[in-house]
């Protein structure tokens, strides 16, 4: 898991999670309602810096963590910029057809989705799910059964990953590991599919057996051995994200990169 | 405490009822033990008297009457299957906030109940992915005692034990127990016998035959477990093996040479083997502790992991994995793994089919695994429907067929009662006799000196001791 | 303890299917747009798979409210296992989610064919090319790339979604895994009796 890799502890682990939620999750629709190339090249701008600067992990690390977004980057671009509509024609050949306005939109598009992937990563890298779900539990009062499901899931995932690998192992043995044809192929899949899920159904219901039988239920009050609560540095993370949304339009109205407001 | 009046009980689908009026009843503080062959339903009874049937798994049942305890712990006996946190004190603080218990008191309640189970940790919070299957069962243990249960339910909670960690484990088992009732289902009694005052004996049929006392229990109805093919404790005395078994073997041909072996996971080397050979007709024995990589071991000789050295199968170099497939059969430590199809019979045949024999001939090598096995009651089931000795069970005979020369076996006999035992035991000989090679991962010293012709130990990784075993009738003749 | 609601069980049991759907679902990001650049919107028929928990879940525990949690969950596994697309699979998991409820409840939680979770299916790609439509300006594309785009997802999603998802959990059944899951009937208490 990401948060296993070695790396401090800033400031930005140290706010609520639930906050951090909070302020990210509507940050995904004011994103989709700004068409300004230029805006959101400035957030793109701000939010890596602040990524980058108080993240705490080791820049060699960041670095590969961005290198999917660059393929993102490209790949929604790109049909947009192939197939868009649009009027001043730069290039056509065959079915594609690159516009200026196509051209623009696709490159808006491109950096909606890494502003995404940035937010994604700022808060996977520093939460705790475990912090995460206790801390939804206390300021969000979301239902324990499914808090500790969740946690109860995470804490599965590697040993599922384990299981896929004797899975693999048990069919090449018995060779049943390969197929031909469609069918064959088919059949395959539900190979590998029917042991893990039927295991990880299992799995689940010993689990659940084994968390009433110690004393769970959905009734009673509990008490918290980890008890989040609000501080000064939620306060921080509100501040520097209205800032940076702020100048982010402020600088795009001031000295624009591209000459479209609306790529619509 | 406990008390059953006429309990029914039958899983949907299946022909027979697996309880009909069954009652007990179990007064606080008594140490009771389920005794019975594989099969008969003891898991089924046990969750039964926890209250887990039918409040947590839904399974037609009805009695008369049915008092069971409010405070349960159960120690179930897969150790990756209890916890529900990543670390060893949140898993503890889950079964205390369950209670309600302040925060504050909460660091305090933890430490003293890791004491308590003796799960020595440099500090609480620890990941549980990283403890060994001992030390899991301990935690399992230390969160069941926070709960502070008037009863404790246990099925089999080592296993998947080596023979240090049975001991300890049991022996914290009994230090926690005090004045507190306690149920068990256990195959190998060993370490228990001193522990438990009352068995209660069932027969195949998920019948109650016999309940008191253990002395009494041991003495009257002697032959009726040796029948039934329980554990008891002069099982090994009183067993006749073939007079083929452990003869004086004479070296034969060589199966596999393997040279400076060394198997990967992740990146990290887990086994190392300088050079050992397996001949034909040989039964070895691989034994060491939990996490030492035998596992890992059976593995690397099956390619089935990354590894790195020479293996020469009959002399020729191993260029490609299907000449190893093709001559070696492997036995998974988990046998939910090794399972293909749908149905037991048809897990049976898989393996016969894939030798293109005529549908006469795999119709009755099935009928005569069923029977040899004790599964012809559960042809028609799912292999996961089974009950853990079963599915052991099921998936050596599924997995050994006549063309393979070498078997791998790992752990093939865990969660099993005598009598299955000692069947797959000799049937193993069987083929032993006709110039296969047996490797076999085992926990089980009596195996070892009974059966075995040689021994491999392996510790932290390493092939450390490659011995011939002296067979015991020569040892008695004075060699 | 017969609550209102989903039981643990139920909850612990989609939530830890959608997870392992969430691993597929990570997995199918870089397959996704390593077809991508093709252009002719390949990509689109394998979208589905980003639908199925929903499906296989509701299929499985057969109780209301399963089909949201399953595609909420999976989209979260999604996210913590380090999507591409960061936080917005949250709201893609939720909408999708959404709407397939939407459809089961529209059965009242009474029908379990191929039909009606082809027609979930289909309401989860409505759901996602609703979020589309405002993310990433759709209908600014071409008329005929936009006709192959929508049809192909469609097609992609009753196969993935619907079909294929309907089959696999035909196949979970006979392992009588989901025994465990399903209420028992009257019947099997009177056959106590016999
Ligand atoms: N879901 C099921 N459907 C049908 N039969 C089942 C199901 N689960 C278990 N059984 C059968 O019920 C019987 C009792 O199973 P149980 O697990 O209680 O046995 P056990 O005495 O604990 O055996 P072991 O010592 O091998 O663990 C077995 O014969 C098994 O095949
Ligand atoms: N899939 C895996 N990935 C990474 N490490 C593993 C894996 N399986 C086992 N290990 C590690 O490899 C080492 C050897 O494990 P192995 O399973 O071979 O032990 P074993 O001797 O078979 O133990 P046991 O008696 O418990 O079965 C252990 O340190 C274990 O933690
Ligand atoms: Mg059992
Ligand atoms: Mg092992």
């Amino acid at each position: 898991m990401r948060w296993s890799i070695e790396h401090k502890e800033t400031w930005l682990h140290e706010t609520n999670p639930t906050v951090k939620l909070l302020l990210f999750l509507p940050m995904f629709i004011v994103i989709v309602f700004v068409h300004n190339p230029n805006v959101l090249i400035n957030w793109t701008i701000g939010f890596t810096a602040l990524f980058m600067s108080f993240s705490g992990y080791r820049m060699k690390h960041m670095l590969l963590f961005f290198v999917p977004f660059f393929f993102i980057f490209i790949s929604t671009s790109l049909s947009m910029i192939l197939f868009g509509k649009g009027e001043t024609t730069w290039f056509r050949f065959g079915l594609i057809h690159v516009t200026e306005e196509s051209f623009y939109r696709g490159v808006h598009l491109g950096f909606r989705t890494l502003l995404f992937a940035i937010f994604g990563l700022m808060f996977a890298l520093t939460t705790k799910p475990v912090f995460l779900f206790y801390s939804l539990m206390q300021q969000a009062k979301l239902k324990p059964k499914y808090a500790y499901s969740f946690l109860a899931a995470i804490r599965l995932l590697p040993i599922m990953l384990e299981e896929f690998q004797t899975v693999h192992q048990a069919l090449k043995v018995r060779r049943a590991a390969k197929a031909k044809g469609f069918r064959g192929k088919l059949e395959l899949i539900k190979r590998y599919a029917i042991p893990l899920l039927s295991q990880s159904i299992r799995r689940a219901q010993r689990i659940a057996v084994a968390m009433e039988a110690k004393g769970f239920t959905n009734e009673r009050a509990r008490t918290f051995y980890y008890e989040l609560t609000l501080g000064k540095y939620d306060v921080y993370l509100f501040v520097v994200i209205c800032m940076i949304v702020a100048m982010g339009y402020y600088v795009a109205d001031a000295f624009p990169y591209v000459p479209i407001k609306d790529v619509r | 405490m406990i008390h059953i009046e006429q309990l029914r009980l039958k899983f949907p689908g299946a022909e027979k009822r697996l309880f009909t009026d069954v009652s007990l009843s179990i007064k606080k503080g008594e140490k009771v033990l389920l005794l019975g062959p594989s099969g008969c339903g003891k898991s089924t009874l046990l969750q039964v008297m926890a209250g887990i049937i039918p409040r947590s798994i839904d399974v037609p049942m009805k009695a008369k009457a049915l008092h069971i305890p409010k405070q349960v712990g159960y120690v179930f006996q897969d150790p990756d299957a209890q916890f529900c946190m990543p670390y060893v004190d949140e898993e503890i603080a889950f079964v205390l906030e369950n209670l309600g218990v302040p925060r504050a008191e909460m660091k305090e309640k933890i430490e003293r109940v890791l004491q308590r189970v003796r799960l020595r940790l440099p500090h609480v919070h620890v990941p549980i992915q990283t403890l060994s299957g001992g030390m899991k069962q301990r935690l399992a243990i230390a969160s069941v005692l926070a709960l502070d249960p008037d009863v404790l339910f246990l099925d089999e909670p080592t296993a998947l034990l080596d023979e240090e960690g049975t001991k300890a484990v049991w022996e914290t088992l009994k230090e926690v127990a005090d004045d507190r009732t306690v149920v068990i289902v256990e195959h190998k009694i060993d370490h228990i016998l001193d522990f438990v005052e009352r068995i209660i004996l069932f027969n195949e049929c998920g019948e109650m035959i016999a309940d008191g006392p253990t002395d009494h229990i041991f003495s009257t109805y002697r032959s009726f477990i040796a029948e039934q093919g329980i554990w008891y404790p002069e099982v090994w005395e009183m067993y006749e093996k073939p007079k083929t078994a452990q003869q004086p073997y004479h070296p034969s041909d060589v199966l596999l040479h393997v040279q400076s072996l060394r198997g990967f996971r992740q990146k990290e080397e887990k086994i190392t083997v300088d050079d050992v050979v397996i001949r034909a007709g040989e039964w070895i024995a691989v034994t060491g502790e939990n996490g030492a990589g035998k596992s890992t071991l059976l593995q690397s000789f099956m390619k089935l992991i990354r590894t790195e050295g020479d293996m020469y199968w009959r002399g020729e170099l191993v260029k490609n994995d299907g000449v190893l497939y093709d001559n070696i059969a492997f036995v998974f430590q988990n046998p939910e793994f090794q399972f293909v199809t749908n149905r037991v019979d048809d897990e049976l045949a898989y393996c016969l089919r894939l030798e293109k024999r005529s549908e006469y001939e795999i119709e009755e090598e099935v009928e005569r695994l069923l029977r040899r096995f004790h599964l012809s009651a559960q042809r028609h089931l799912h292999p996961y429907q089974l009950s853990m000795g079963q599915k052991r069970r099921l998936s050596v005979a599924a997995s050994v067929t006549e063309r393979h020369r070498i078997l791998l076996l790992d752990e093939p006999t865990f969660g099993q009662d005598a009598k299955n035992t000692f069947a797959l035991l000799e049937w193993l000989e069987a083929y032993r006799q006709q110039g296969k090679a047996i490797v076999m991962v085992t926990h089980d010293e009596r195996i070892v000196s009974q059966f075995a012709t040689r021994r491999w130990i392996i510790e932290n990784g390493k092939l450390v001791a490659d011995e011939t075993i002296v067979p015991r009738t020569l040892v008695r003749g004075g060699i | 303890m017969q609550t209102k609601g989903l039981k643990l069980t139920d909850v612990l049991t989609t939530v830890v299917v959608a997870i392992v759907f969430g691993i597929v679902y990570k997995v199918w990001g870089p397959l996704y747009y390593a077809v991508k650049p093709l252009g002719l919107h390949l990509d689109q028929l394998i979208y589905g798979m980003w639908f199925i928990a929903a499906t296989v879940a509701y299929l499985l525990i057969r109780k209301p409210g399963v089909a949201l949690l399953a595609e909420v969950a999976a989209a979260s596994g999604e996210f913590l296992a380090g999507s591409e697309w960061g936080l917005e699979v949250l709201f893609y998991g939720f909408v999708q989610g959404l709407l397939a409820e939407l459809v089961f409840a529209a059965f009242r939680y009474k029908r379990f064919d191929v039909a009606v979770v082809s027609l979930a299916a289909v309401g989860s790609t409505i759901a996602s090319l609703v979020v589309d439509f405002y993310k990433g300006y759709i209908d600014q594309l071409a008329w005929w790339n936009l006709t192959l785009f929508i049809g192909a997802r469609f097609v992609g999603a009753i196969i993935i979604a619907g079909v294929f998802a309907y089959s696999l959990v035909k196949a979970l059944e006979a392992t009588g895994v989901t025994q465990l899951l399903r209420p028992t009937t009257k019947e099997d208490y009177d056959s106590l009796d016999k």
